[in-house]
């Protein structure tokens, strides 16, 4: 007999999947629906992250400010050495410091610890300076005691252009404002910040620890060059210099990256988890529809369709879906961009744009027809059930869930598949996979509680209460939603507490450490000779201000037991920043109250010539250290040999004087140093900044306050996206549970219609709706709390290394405000069968 | 006339829990080409067994059914699939017309599914020739009964097969409809030339047929 080929056969069957989900996408409105959110959400994070790379990597030159860049950190380095890469390529020099900057001719004048950059008329070699107003960039170059600020301090200390600022004791005038800066990779972008002419640097007096000093050589190859080979040559000429840095644009803003690379790897999982939620909907609610449909399906198959030829069909409309949804909800993903650059812009100096990339719209596609196919298997394969002869008697039997071992095995290997592509290529692929670990037990044990209470209820029937029975009655009956509401909401009410608990947590933490340890202020940039001077200053204005002074000398790690830790620590070690640049260290003659010693003695007072250091705990287990190891540093270009001889624990969070390394005092006296000092005062308000920078100009001030209250500032913006994202998940839960109420409807108003004739009254039938509502909703909570409770424990205690508190308030506020929508949800979706239309149902119709 | 079905010693039998209930027994039947037959009896004695296992819906229990010189019973589902969508058209008492599918696209879903050129076109020639050229765009619930199973046969005919089962094809129907329905399928079969098996409780409409089955627990008498 002949048979349709191949071609006609798919075209025939996608002929009528176009057909019929053109008729039916009303009756599967739910699925598009959470289709298209959470694939929106994927969609929008992974724009956001691929626009943040791309520009990154577009943009390598122009972030680190040129095709190379030579640091000399806080010297200014070997000019003759530089002078010969001048040669054959263009060289700017910039010059970074933090001082305190000053308005003037105000009644109450303020200051602001700044980081300033000085540029030579080179500036910028790649990409341009953002400012306003016209000209005053060239004009900065060319006058002497100009100065242009950033946005962020031009509105904390609200001065305005052409007002006059002072630095140290120096007037400047403020000719314009900058929006952006193209080199943001080395240099704090973030924050109060100010560029100004090379020729500042003559007129102010800098200290190489206290004001940050940092000497950069941005360098631009000639565009005939091989960029390769003039690496080469600048490798060659810096070759024996020891204190140079070279960095290159390919690792220009590897921190960033990194960052960017965590926070997307997190709401990746956050915005999978929504499509595995949403998973469920979709398989449930495909089920009905196919219930729905199973006369029609019968049918074909009495006219010559083949069973497989079916099921392509419903596989195709998916897939049909599937693309338009994809394309949708990618093209809508670039409304978010703006809101992103705009976060973006003010916080890192960064801007977004919205790039299209196929590969991008591939993977979400495939994200999406993974969690489709691996949902709609046991659904689609229930076709099989379907029989034509079914038409001859008239009885249509109701379509469960199909489970072969082919389709178990092809599940999991899909699932598996989906884990992989979120997990490797992830920033840590680890805490990925222990993501969906946790993440598909919760789901186990969710469903297990769905048949824990359906168990229990059905034993319980010793009840006269008509409307509790009749909830129980739905609760238990034979499929009833309560799995698919207890999962979904499970998942979602989790997910929403886990992330609460570690923000209220992390955000406590913070507020917690500001009255009880930390000072007020620190001190930077005080001199051998100005040390009274400084107290004097202090005590003046506050008797009882609690002073503490620390000598501090800047120090280079040239070698560890003789080979240059460079070599082979590499710069994702989480204390690779004490090898990376010049670090600040002290001396001190006890023990400190809040470094107790973990392992190691105390100074040996007998070996007062020889550098003895006593290293933070935390960098020797990174650095895999051992008492006894040799560390050869660089102070003020002398290479001193220093024995490590006790580990400390260090607590930097608790913002009070800490150093990586502390040296012991017999010998570190005679080194040249400067002093660091905190204060913390009876009253604050009782500290002037302004004066103070009259007694010593030069000093440097970082108010605690303010500086943390950036950072929480930061803290709340990144903890609404993640909460927003997150109750994402809540939204497509509760879409499920209503589509799951739906799907139950025509039974239900069929039930309500009897309850009518029953004599049953509205209120009764709401008030069975509320008790089943009250039994499913507090199971669920208590096990949603109780993973958020390990989960929240889990991430602030081994990830951020904070300490975990219940926080009883936002549970109660979240789980109560979840509950409420919930049952308002529930009560909205039950409100239309709660009139049952008698005269169709009793006629059949 | 030579032969287009042969059922040899068929059983059909039903398993309800541990309890086995014989539904056809050691059923022989010949069908020749162009042969109208009627097949009646009373409730449960098997007749729709009977053509549910003609049109390879069900397999039986044992014995063999021969169709075009063929034997179908040991043919896999998606082979008996291909003989059905070409050759046998199946009327059901309750219509059973895809819901959102309108008059023609009923109609039309047999003739895709066997490659004509022109499916909406024929289909539409097809309804005209049934009376219902004002109801093509119509879906099945904007039709009345009697509409509703002219539009079943247009699609169980269209492709025209060599064989037509109906199960209770006026069953559903007031008396008027019925003759037009009864007078619309034998002329059909005349015209045509297919084989045609009915099932009816109706003796008027079993009467047309040229033979008469009568089938009394699951045995033909």
């Amino acid at each position: 007999m002949e048979k349709l080929n191949k071609n006609s056969k798919f075209n025939l069957v996608f002929k009528y999947a176009l057909k019929d989900l053109s008729r039916n996408y009303r009756k599967i409105s739910s699925i598009i629906v959470t289709l298209f959110i959470s694939l929106f959400i994927l969609s929008a994070i992974f724009t956001i992250e691929d626009s943040l790379t791309k520009e990154l990597n577009d943009n390598a030159k122009v972030l680190l400010g040129g095709d190379l860049e030579i640091d000399y950190n806080r010297n200014q380095g070997d000019l003759n050495l530089v002078n010969k890469v001048k040669e054959f390529s263009t060289v700017s020099q910039m010059i970074e410091f933090s001082t305190m900057l000053s308005t003037v001719d105000r009644t109450k004048n303020k200051s602001l610890f700044t980081r300033i950059k000085t540029v030579d008329e080179k500036y910028p070699l790649y990409g341009n300076v953002i400012y306003e107003p016209k000209g005053a960039f060239e004009r900065m170059q060319k006058e002497p005691n100009t100065i242009l600020i950033n946005e962020s301090l031009s509105k904390t200390l609200k001065i305005k252009i052409n007002e006059k600022v002072k630095v140290q004791d120096q007037s400047f005038t403020v000719i314009g404002i900058i929006k952006s800066v193209p080199d943001v990779s080395g240099f704090v972008a973030f924050g109060d910040w100010a560029l100004a002419g090379k020729q500042t640097l003559e007129i102010l007096k800098l200290n190489g620890i206290g004001s940050f000093l940092n000497y950069e050589y941005k360098v631009k190859f000639y565009l005939n060059d091989d960029p390769n080979k003039i690496e080469r040559k600048i490798e060659n000429i810096f070759k024996d210099d020891e204190k140079v840095k070279l960095r290159y644009p390919e690792n220009s803003a590897s921190g960033l990256k990194r960052i960017i690379n965590s926070f997307s790897q997190f709401l990746s999982l956050v915005s999978i988890s929504a499509m595995l939620i949403a998973g469920i909907g979709i398989a449930n609610t495909l089920l009905s529809f196919i219930n729905q449909n199973n006369m029609s399906i019968a049918v074909r198959k009495a006219v010559g369709f083949y069973s497989g030829n079916i099921k392509t069909l419903y596989y195709l409309q998916l897939l049909i879906l599937l693309f338009i949804i994809t394309i949708i909800s990618y093209a809508s993903s670039f409304l978010i961009v703006p809101v992103a650059d705009k976060y973006l812009s003010d916080g890192l100096g960064l801007n977004v744009y919205p790039k299209f990339s196929l590969v991008n719209y591939i993977k979400i596609f495939l994200v999406g027809l993974l969690v489709l196919i691996i949902f709609s298997i046991p659904t689609i394969s229930s076709i099989d059930q379907v029989k034509a002869s079914n038409l001859f008697r008239n009885v249509f039997q109701n379509l469960q869930f199909y489970y072969s071992k082919k389709s178990i095995s092809l599940s999991i290997f899909l699932l598996s598949t989906l884990v992989l592509i979120f997990t490797f290529g992830s920033e840590k692929a680890s805490y990925s996979l222990g993501y969906f670990g946790a993440f598909f037990i919760c789901l186990i044990v969710f469903f297990l509680l769905s048949k824990i209470v359906i168990y229990l209820l059905k034993k319980f029937n010793f009840s006269s209460n008509i409307p509790l029975k009749v909830s129980i009655k739905n609760i238990t009956q034979a499929k009833s939603i309560t799995p698919i509401t207890i999962m979904s909401l499970g998942l979602g009410v989790t997910l929403l507490l886990t992330l609460a608990l570690v923000g209220t947590n992390f955000k406590r933490e913070i507020a917690r450490s500001i009255p009880d340890i930390a000072p007020d202020y620190f001190f930077v940039g005080i001199q051998k000779g100005e040390k009274e001077k400084f107290e004097k200053g202090i005590y003046k204005m506050d008797p009882n201000a609690n002073i503490e002074i620390v000598p501090m000398v800047s120090s280079g790690i040239v070698k560890i037991n003789g080979i240059n830790p460079n070599t082979y620590i590499k710069p994702d070690n989480d204390s690779y920043w004490v090898i990376g640049s010049e670090r600040r260290s002290s001396w001190v003659e006890a023990i400190p109250k809040d470094n107790p010693i973990l392992k190691g003695n105390w100074w040996d007072l007998s070996k007062p010539n020889e550098l003895q250091i006593s290293l933070d705990a935390k960098v020797a287990k990174d650095f895999n250290i051992k008492l006894g190891d040799i560390f050869t540093l660089n102070i003020y270009g002398r290479e001193i040999d220093g024995k490590v001889i006790n580990f400390r624990e260090v607590d930097y969070r608790d913002l009070s004087i800490n150093f990586a390394m502390l040296f012991n005092p017999q010998f570190a006296e005679n080194i040249p140093h400067e002093y660091l000092a905190t204060a913390k005062f009876n009253d604050a308000n009782k500290f002037d900044e302004t004066l103070m920078l009259e007694v010593l100009p030069s000093l440097s001030m970082i108010k605690i306050a303010d500086y943390l209250s950036k950072v929480t500032a930061v803290l709340n913006k990144v903890f609404i996206a993640v909460t927003l994202i997150s109750a994402v998940t809540i939204v497509i839960g509760l879409i499920v549970i209503s589509s799951a109420i739906m799907v139950q409807g025509k039974v239900k108003e069929y039930q309500n219609l009897v309850f009518k004739i029953l004599g049953f009254s509205k209120k009764d039938i709401v008030y069975s709706s509320l008790i089943e509502f009250i039994i499913i909703f507090m199971s669920v909570i208590l096990i949603a709390t109780f993973f958020a409770v390990i989960g929240s424990k889990f991430i602030i205690e081994n990830i951020f290394d904070l300490v975990w508190k219940f926080d009883f308030k936002v549970l109660i506020y979240l789980g109560f405000s979840v509950g409420l929508i919930t049952l308002i949800l529930i009560m909205i979706t039950n409100l239309k069968y709660l009139n049952p239309k008698v005269y169709p149902l009793i006629r059949n119709q | 006339m030579s032969t287009l079905l042969k059922l040899k010693k068929i059983n059909l039998k039903y398993q309800t829990g541990k309890k086995s209930i014989s539904v056809l027994k050691n059923i022989d039947l010949v069908i020749k080409k162009k042969e109208t037959v009627s097949v009646v009896g009373e409730s449960g004695s098997g007749k729709t067994s009977l053509i549910m296992l003609i049109g390879g819906l069900e397999r039986p229990t044992s014995g063999k059914i021969i169709f075009n010189e063929k034997e179908i019973t040991s043919l896999h589902e998606d082979e008996i699939s291909e003989i059905r969508k070409k050759n046998i058209g199946i009327i059901f008492q309750s219509f059973y017309l895809i819901p959102n599918y309108t008059a023609v696209e009923n109609v039309a879903l047999t003739l895709e599914l066997n490659e004509f050129k022109n499916p909406e076109k024929e289909a539409k020639i097809l309804l005209d020739r049934f009376g219902l050229k004002h109801r093509f765009n119509n879906l099945p619930s904007q039709l009345s009964g009697g509409e509703q199973q002219r539009v079943a046969i247009a699609r169980a005919i269209a492709m025209r097969p060599d064989l037509i089962l109906a199960d209770e094809p006026t069953g559903n129907l007031d008396t008027e409809n019925s003759l037009l329905i009864s007078s619309i399928l034998f002329n059909y079969v005349k015209e045509e030339g297919s084989s045609l098996i009915m099932v009816t409780h109706d003796p008027k409409l079993a009467d047309k047929a040229k033979r008469k089955i009568k089938i009394k627990d699951g045995k033909i008498k």
